[in-house]
């Protein structure tokens, strides 16, 4: 784990995924649960987050 | 007429726990990307120069994001809502030709002579007193213009979430120095990386949500007038368009002067492609950043076309408004975060501010590590303490890095305190940047050229900046020696400016390096191109070499500017 965190596109993928659960943790307890946009953002940046991780991953 | 609508009726944010989480998670990384770096530096080399050692797709993206400070992210959107689509030209015509200009035909210079920077490459093509000009004046450049940006965060903070002018200040510098002290260069290239993901991913929803709430991209043309939604149809004439320009300034003042005296030889991004890996990455990096580059007015030109077609009649209803000052003046900077204040609710608001605060933090970075470097190797080593151990230059750049921090920080609070100090701080660097290519098209390319001429060159270049300045007003400003002419936009006085200051610096220098001993061919090779082995690229498939895929940049470039005609 720390050797991944030298790599910056684990750093990178790492970054997205806590901002994606933070953003998707909120609609979940219910704060702006009308708006759309933090589900849809969210769930693109948790994508965006795990693919950068474990594409890496995969290519090592 | 809109309503007059105060900052604080507008802009006002109320961030809650969600949104303070996500700004904290990003500090904890920028300053952890520091930490874990850190250990990496050993010399002089890796703190300022990261010793060469760093990959493409890093190079490139950090290229691009040294450009998208704050000043480029909510000034191009605002001018995006003040002049419409016409803003584009700054890519289209004002970045992609002169960063394939760069890959193709300077890089070879910048890298193959092993310059550590800028200046230093005019030590070896010209001399001292040419690198000593160009190494003070950019270093004066990039340490205020890093305080303009930090005034600019605070005042935005405070603005638009009621932050304290004094916290915003010294958190952000202190960020900002912590993780460039820790690991120099390559801790703030790699944060201007994660930067970049987050600027771009961060605004993204905004340009989606309010492109839709606007109707699209066809209802914003049936809405606006057409010379807001035409790149180039209204051109012909200066009194047609918003930016009130000729396209014959646009081209060569913006096109030419202007952005190949940025893109081309300001040491702040072409920093990024001098710390590649080989020569083929070096070439590769600009052309590489120029696809992102290209794309950018998705995110930060097309806000401003939505917000102020949602302002038009037909749209009243969904309530957004550029905010307005006290005269009752649109304030088209606040464009930006006023369509995040409208569109983004909590969470994703955390975001927004977040590439905010990433946008002003990497304009930050990049500034004071191009300074540290300059004013490490080009002023101290060699003109105040030469030969001493690597070590010593190692501890010269970290403590320069926290002076050149506190130097901002201290620019910062005279802007507070006098508001012009920002325009002529402006004023200056373009008096400074206007001439420069011409010194460097010269050297490269035109083997007679000297270090006389080069110096001369640029002299009379800045002051002929100064004095058409001073002749020529343009919204009031200028004509500080007599006001012989009125131009209609500030912009196009400073496209002016800089074309005249060019040529100046053009013809100074050939008329004073023909009268001056040149230099012996030996000492120009891999300086000047008609001395310099050629890089070859055969044995490379096609999508990696540097003229067909800048041919191809070029081309697409082309087409983007046919389709919004």
């Amino acid at each position: 784990m720390l050797k991944k965190l030298n790599d910056l596109q684990f750093v990178i993928g790492l970054f997205f995924t806590i901002v994606s659960l933070i953003l998707l943790f909120n609609v979940l307890l219910g704060n702006n649960s009308a708006s759309p946009l933090n589900t849809y953002t969210g769930g693109g940046f948790l994508v965006f987050g795990l693919a950068m991780m474990l594409i890496r991953g995969r290519r090592r | 007429m809109p309503e007059t609508i105060t900052y604080s009726q507008r802009l006002h944010m109320r961030l809650q726990l969600a949104d303070y989480l996500i700004i904290l998670v990003y500090f904890i990384f920028v300053i952890g990307v520091g930490f874990l770096i850190k250990k990496k530096i050993k010399s002089s080399n890796d703190f300022l120069t990261s010793n060469r050692s760093i990959p493409l797709w890093i190079t490139s993206l950090a290229f691009i994001s040294a450009n998208l400070g704050a000043q480029e992210v909510i000034g191009m959107v605002a001018s995006g809502a003040k002049y419409g689509i016409m803003t584009v030209h700054f890519y289209w015509v004002g970045a992609i030709f002169a960063m394939v200009f760069l890959g193709v035909f300077m890089m070879p210079f910048y890298y193959g002579s092993r310059a550590r920077s800028v200046p230093e490459y005019l030590s070896l093509r010209f001399d001292e007193k040419t690198r000593g000009l160009n190494a003070i004046s950019f270093a004066v450049m990039t340490v205020f213009s890093s305080g303009i940006s930090l005034y600019a965060l605070a005042k935005l903070m405070e603005t638009i979430l009621h932050w304290d002018f004094d916290i915003s200040i010294w958190i952000s510098a202190g960020i900002v120095m912590v993780y460039t002290f820790l690991g120099g260069l390559t801790s703030a290239v790699y944060n201007e990386v994660l930067q970049f993901f987050l600027i771009v991913l961060g605004l993204s929803p905004l340009v989606v949500i309010s492109l839709q709430d606007a109707g699209g991209w066809e209802n914003i043309k049936a809405l606006l007038q057409p010379e807001m939604t035409h790149a180039w149809k209204y051109m012909g004439n200066a009194n047609d368009n918003p930016m009130g320009l000729h396209f014959m300034s646009l081209i060569f003042g913006l096109g030419f002067v202007m952005s190949f005296g940025y893109w081309c030889t300001d040491f702040l991004v072409v920093q990024r492609a001098m710390i590649a890996r080989n020569m083929g990455d070096a070439q590769r990096t600009p052309i590489i950043a120029a696809i992102p580059k290209m794309l950018m007015p998705l995110i930060v030109v097309l806000p401003g076309l939505i917000a102020i077609t949602l302002m038009q009649p037909a749209l009243l209803s969904k309530g957004y408004r550029i905010p307005s000052t006290a005269d009752g003046e649109l304030d088209y900077t606040m464009t930006l975060p006023s369509l995040i204040a409208h569109y983004y609710p909590t969470g994703i608001l955390g975001v927004g501010i977040t590439a905010l605060i990433a946008s002003f933090m990497s304009g930050m970075a990049g500034n004071v590590t191009a300074f540290n470097s300059v004013f490490t190797f080009d002023i101290y080593q060699s003109y105040f303490v030469k030969n001493k151990s690597d070590r010593h230059y190692l501890l010269v750049g970290k403590g320069i890095t926290v002076i050149g921090i506190l130097i901002s920080i201290a620019t910062a609070y005279i802007a507070k305190s006098f508001n012009n100090i920002n325009d002529f701080l402006q004023l200056v660097f373009g008096f400074v940047n206007g001439p420069l290519f011409a010194t460097f098209l010269l050297g490269m390319f035109w083997k007679r050229t000297t270090g006389h001429g080069a110096f001369w060159g640029l002299v009379a270049g800045t002051l002929a900046a100064a004095i058409t300045h001073g002749v020529t007003v343009a919204e009031g400003k200028g004509g500080w020696i007599a006001g012989l002419y009125t131009i209609k936009s500030g912009m196009g006085q400073a496209f002016i400016v800089a074309a005249v200051s060019w040529i100046v610096n053009f013809f100074t220098t050939i008329a004073v390096s023909l009268v001056t001993k040149p230099k012996p061919d030996e000492e120009l090779r891999g300086l000047v191109y008609s001395l310099t082995e050629k890089p070859k690229y055969h044995q490379q498939k096609w999508y990696l070499r540097v003229v067909p895929l800048g041919i191809l940049l070029l081309a697409i470039t082309l087409v983007l500017n046919i389709i919004f005609f």
